[in-house]
């Protein structure tokens, strides 16, 4: 018993059993599938279920009482236990390091359910992730016992199940320690450019059809500086509403004019350009110099594919440039895993900025910007986070490179195109059973985000302690990364699943989703067994056809 | 540099804004205003219903017309804000087009290309990384474009310090954590990203560095960038060096607060601007929060801080200290532990402080260190930390084992060995290269405390050629706005690049040392920049033979080159030549 998160327990399974709990072993040729999407065929547009109109009452009213009862406890807090506040308040002549108004959020909302967040882990976050056991002892402490649960990993960006402890992406990334040690030493520049990093980027420019590529340790960093290297202030960057933190910070770093279009609403977007090139920089009017697309490819919040066939339609015909984000398609979307590109049959040359990260299928950390020569070559000598920043550690090489052989099937045949087959299957065997079961789940068919809303911030914690005690970890997010009526549990499927994984999961689902009532779809996003009817299948009804059913074109 | 009139002229501005309250004669003002008012409200008279409005609009009032009117003031501004909100863009801004003309535009426009293509004279710059082949340490295997392959080269070029890229008990410990935790972390530190070993480091690195907590970044880069923007806001005050690196300027851009200079390293210009600013503040209800941010060993020039002035500065006039690290933590001090056990103040004086784990400690990613509070803000609020997965759990038992091979190894004196070291490298090639460079071609700049060696070609000799003082724009120094149109290309820096590159490849030649030089992207560059310089990064396992023949060498090269290159005519020979590089 602590308040220090203990170290990891010793464990004295054998390496096979070990391996097992990282990536399941596949059990039948049944649960395969191969993702794409029928070249001409429009996208259709994933229909967002209501819930009775009850529940929306009830969400605000319960924000409504969490802020009022916030309010209240902040105004007596503030009279009776000053210490608690000592943080809020100027000390000495200094300000107080945050705000009072900016941190209510976080210490009457957040703090309630501060459980279902940054539970400490040890291990390899595979098939199971390792949650070290914990019970809360006050506002901000955990007692810690030493011990640790499995629990059935549904919560990591870990697409592919290459976050394993052994195997030939493990050996590799050794193998990279010994040869070239755990860092890079410099920046690229000066002597921080390895063979193997030359290695690694003709590797991942290969794997995306395109010339060259630049890789960068940290997505989030590639984002951050690369717009600043491509425009200036005469030109525009219309970007989706719904993009990522980092894309939102590169661009406001970068200077230019922006604009936001709806999410993934082109009619939006094609009046946004229109009028843009029409009416010219504000007030002078002078024309744009040039004009970026800037989207992701499967947003990680609502489960949904950008519209790419017609977003390349679009910048073809009005000659704008296209940046596309495939931090969570890479390797998790299309028959090869060549991300978006591969999954709607487009060639990536059509791309002009192609950006993505390896952390979240290949086990790996890091981002890398893909395209013309052109474009890295100007990019190697004018791109900050390159020039300036870290290069990447020789085992994070390896284990891109190893993991990348994989798939292209250079390494272990077969192994890499069970993978993108298991990935695939499991994504759209979980999201069907989830909506026959009567859940309102967002996003793409061949997602493998499966975002199942809640909307009720008390189903947050509800649901994820539910859960938990089931020894299934999923993420509850809410407002303020939510809107505020749509907080929900992101599923986030992997490889390294096995069907009666999934079977289990949706087996307790289902028992939950009775418990809290949550099985309030309406049927217009699919699912039903009678046309025109909610969909209530039974837990028994969904696993016995879900195998068949779940590879069928259309997710019904 | 911000020179003293321009600092002084926006002060100035400062105080004006800052003395403009309501004069006494706002009451005459208000009677005569109101006695309009009232007579434009009797016009309500004469519109139906309008005496009911009239009457209630005194009645409630209780004929206190000023009230009503700043109401109705307030009430028109309302109504504006909200529907302004609405169209943002001036109405009177958007021209009206048809959609066929909005075709034809469309048509008729006509975009630059997305990036520029490479001319020859920037280009050269690609070909002189060097790559490693195999393992990066003291003594490496080199190709470079232009000279081809060395085998077994003395690596000056590297911010490994320490050498701990090839320690033995780095190297395995990272193994260990792979064979264990695997690669990646696969999720942001909230969602179950944090592990045992990111845990221990930050309990590690906050012993090592005497501080409450420690937080962990995924990337040095973004640090900085992050920490910024988390607590500074709009309205907040930041007085800076103007020698900081392109991270930090990224860094206070971005958060938009206001900012003051002050020259590089300049402790009484620093103490005037905040006594100038100190009326202005004192006044400030509620008190904003400011910070005074600096670099602790400068990337750009090399030289260090004078902490306990900024100290007692930043305590008489109560700012915040925001230390930046990157480059001192491991370096500096008995124990390596940065800027404050070099001038022995203790580190509680410093409010934030943001560091690498990729230059001394082998490892990768960044860190910030402070008190609790502080720290947990960021948890929640820090971008970099919040949306982006957590540290590779390597890097991170890697940065452990690399403190605890700084710290447990200690001499008599209790100094670290590998530090000790370092700095007896340090200050013997300092010395020499001081007693040896004589002959006017290179001159040092950095201090003798840091472990890389700034050269910069000669004030004399960069006059002789005609070369600026430095490079770049001061718009964000005078305005507290960076420039909106960026540096652009510059033919004289290149070839002062070019210069220094043509040392670095005749070092290599000759002695088989890489070296390199201050590469910046002049384009990104907010704040004057520094000419060129050639760096020498000391490494503890570069023997003292072969730091003798690189100041040998030195000499030797900088005794031809500057016959070679004379004057102007002969940097225009010099154009001609970096074409075909
Ligand atoms: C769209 C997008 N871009 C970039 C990132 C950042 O990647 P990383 O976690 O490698 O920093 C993320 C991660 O969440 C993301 O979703």
């Amino acid at each position: 018993m602590s308040y220090k998160i203990p170290n990891a327990p010793v464990d004295t399974r054998s390496p096979e059993e070990l391996a097992e709990r990282e990536y399941g072993r596949l059990k039948s040729d049944d649960y395969l599938y191969v993702s794409r999407h029928p070249v001409g065929e429009p996208l259709p547009t994933p229909v967002d279920d209501e819930p009775p109109y009850i529940i929306y009452i009830s969400t605000y009213i319960s924000y409504l009482i969490l802020i009022i009862i916030g309010h209240i406890r902040d105004f007596f807090g503030k009279i009776f236990k000053p210490q608690d506040y000592e943080d809020l308040v100027e000390k000495n002549g200094y300000a107080p390091w945050y705000d009072g108004f900016e941190s209510f959020y976080v210490r009457r909302l957040k703090l309630r359910i501060d459980d279902c967040f940054a539970r400490p882990i040890h291990g390899v976050p595979g098939r199971f992730v390792k949650c070290f056991d914990r019970f809360r002892s006050s506002n901000l402490r955990y007692t810690y016992t030493g011990t640790s649960t499995e629990c059935l990993n549904l919560s990591s960006y870990n697409y592919l199940g290459f976050a394993q402890s052994q195997g030939v992406c493990t050996s590799t990334a050794l193998k990279c320690v010994d040869d070239y040690g755990t860092s890079a030493c410099s920046p690229r520049a000066h002597c921080g450019t390895t063979d193997l990093h030359r290695e690694c980027e003709r590797v991942v420019a290969e794997y995306l059809n395109q010339d060259d590529s630049i890789v960068i340790s940290q997505g989030y960093g590639t984002n951050a500086n690369l717009f600043a290297s491509l425009v200036d202030p005469e030109c525009l960057i219309i970007s989706d509403e719904l993009n990522h933190a980092s894309i939102r910070f590169g661009i406001r770093l970068s200077g230019a004019s922006v604009k936001v279009f709806k999410h993934n609403d082109m009619n939006d977007l094609n009046k946004l350009i229109r009028n843009s090139i029409a009416q010219g920089q504000p007030r002078t009017h002078r024309s744009w110099k040039k004009i970026i697309i800037a989207v992701e490819g499967l947003y990680s919040m609502e489960g949904n594919m950008v519209n790419l066939p017609e977003i390349v339609r679009l910048k073809e015909k009005y000659r704008c440039y296209l940046f596309v984000d495939e931090a969570h398609s890479i390797g998790a979307l299309g028959p090869e895993g060549r991300g978006v590109c591969d999954y709607f049959s487009i060639p990536h040359s059509k791309i002009d900025v192609l950006m993505g990260t390896f952390t979240k299928s290949f086990g790996a950390t890091g981002g890398y910007i893909s395209g013309k020569q052109e474009l890295i070559d100007a990019l190697r000598i004018n791109y900050i986070t390159n020039i300036y920043g870290e290069s990447v550690p020789p085992p994070i090489l390896g284990q891109i490179i190893s993991s990348l052989n994989v798939l292209t099937g250079k390494l272990n045949k077969g192994e890499g195109v069970e993978r993108l087959k298991r990935i695939a299957f499991n994504s759209r065997y979980l999201r069907l059973g989830l909506k026959r079961l009567g859940f309102i789940v967002y996003g793409s068919d061949d997602s493998p985000v499966i975002p199942l809303l809640l909307f009720l911030p008390a189903k947050m914690p509800a649901v994820s302690r539910l859960l938990y005690d089931c020894n299934i970890a999923v993420v509850v997010v809410g407002y303020p990364a939510t809107p505020l009526s749509s907080s929900r549990v992101r599923l986030c499927v992997s490889s390294a699943l096995t069907k009666e994984d999934l079977d289990y999961v949706l087996t307790k689902f289902s028992e939950i989703g009775d418990l809290t009532y949550l099985k309030f779809s309406s049927g217009i996003a699919g699912g039903s067994k009678i046309p025109g009817e909610p969909p209530r299948w039974s837990i028994e009804e969904v696993l016995e056809h879900n195998t068949e059913d779940c590879k069928k074109p259309k997710l019904t | 540099m911000a020179s003293q009139e321009n600092v002084q002229a926006t002060m100035s501005t400062k105080l004006v804004t800052a003395t403009t309250t309501l004069q006494p004669s706002f009451e005459q003002f208000s009677s005569i205003l109101a006695d309009k008012f009232v007579g434009y409200l009797d016009y309500l008279n004469n519109i139906p219903g309008g005496t009911i409005v009239l009457r209630y609009i005194k009645s409630s009032y209780k004929n206190d017309p000023v009230r009503s009117l700043f109401e109705l003031c307030l009430f028109i501004l309302a109504c504006n804000y909200f529907l302004s909100s609405k169209k943002k863009e001036n109405r009177s801004d958007i021209l009206d087009f048809s959609e066929k003309e909005i075709d034809e535009l469309c048509r008729q426009w006509e975009p630059a290309p997305l990036v520029e293509k490479l001319g020859p004279q920037k280009s050269w710059d690609l070909r002189c990384t060097p790559e490693i082949k195999g393992h990066n340490g003291a003594m490496v295997q080199v190709t470079t474009p232009h000279i081809g392959e060395r085998v077994k080269a003395v690596n000056l070029a590297s911010s490994d310090f320490l050498n701990l890229n090839e320690s033995e008990a780095v190297s395995s410990a990272a193994k260990s954590c792979i064979s264990t935790c695997g690669v990646g972390s696969c999720g942001p530190p909230n969602f179950y990203g944090t592990q045992d070993v990111h845990v221990r480091l930050e309990e590690d690195l906050s012993e090592y560095l005497d501080t409450e907590q420690a937080i962990l970044y995924g990337q040095d880069f973004t640090t900085a960038g992050s920490v910024i923007a988390a607590f500074l806001k709009r309205g907040d005050l930041c007085v800076v060096d103007s020698g900081i690196s392109l991270a930090l300027q990224k860094a206070l851009v971005v958060s938009r607060c206001d900012l003051e200079w002050y020259d590089h390293n300049d402790m009484d210009h620093l103490d005037r601007i905040l006594s100038e600013l100190s009326p202005i503040l004192d006044k400030q209800k509620p008190i904003r929060r400011r910070f005074i941010v600096t670099e602790a060993l400068f990337s750009n020039y090399g030289d260090i801080a004078d902490l306990p002035k900024i100290v007692e500065l930043k305590n008489k006039y109560k700012y915040r200290l925001f230390l930046d690290e990157t480059l001192s933590i491991g370096v500096l001090g008995d124990t390596g532990k940065g800027l404050p056990e070099y001038y022995g103040v203790p580190r509680s004086e410093i409010a934030i402080t943001i560091g690498s784990f990729a230059l001394s400690f082998a490892a990768s990613g960044g860190f910030c260190v402070g008190v609790t509070p502080m720290i947990h803000h960021q948890r929640i609020s820090s971008l970099a930390y919040v949306f982006s997965a957590s540290l590779a759990p390597f890097s991170a038992k890697s940065a452990s084992s690399a403190i605890k091979e700084i710290t447990t190894k200690t001499n008599s004196q209790g100094k670290s060995v590998l530090i000790s070291s370092l700095h007896e490298k340090t200050s013997y090639l300092y010395n020499q290269l001081k007693k040896t460079l004589t002959n006017r071609f290179f001159s040092i700049v950095s201090s003798p405390e840091s472990p890389i060696i700034h050269l910069s070609l000669d004030k004399e000799y960069r006059k002789r050629l005609n070369l600026p003082i430095f490079y770049g724009n001061t718009e964000f120094l005078l305005n507290g706005k960076p420039a909106r149109k960026s540096n652009g290309f510059s033919q004289r820096y290149n070839l002062e690049s070019y210069i220094l590159q043509k040392v670095i490849d005749e070092v290599l030649i000759r002695e088989n040392i890489l070296l390199t030089r201050s590469k910046n992207a002049l384009d990104h560059e907010n704040l004057p920049v520094a000419n060129p310089h050639l760096l020498i990064m000391v490494n503890v396992a570069v023997s003292f033979e072969a730091l003798d023949k690189l100041v040998k060498t030195l000499e030797d090269i900088s005794h031809e080159m500057s016959h070679k290159i004379r004057n102007q005519e002969d940097l225009q020979i010099l154009e001609q030549e970096l074409l075909t590089y």
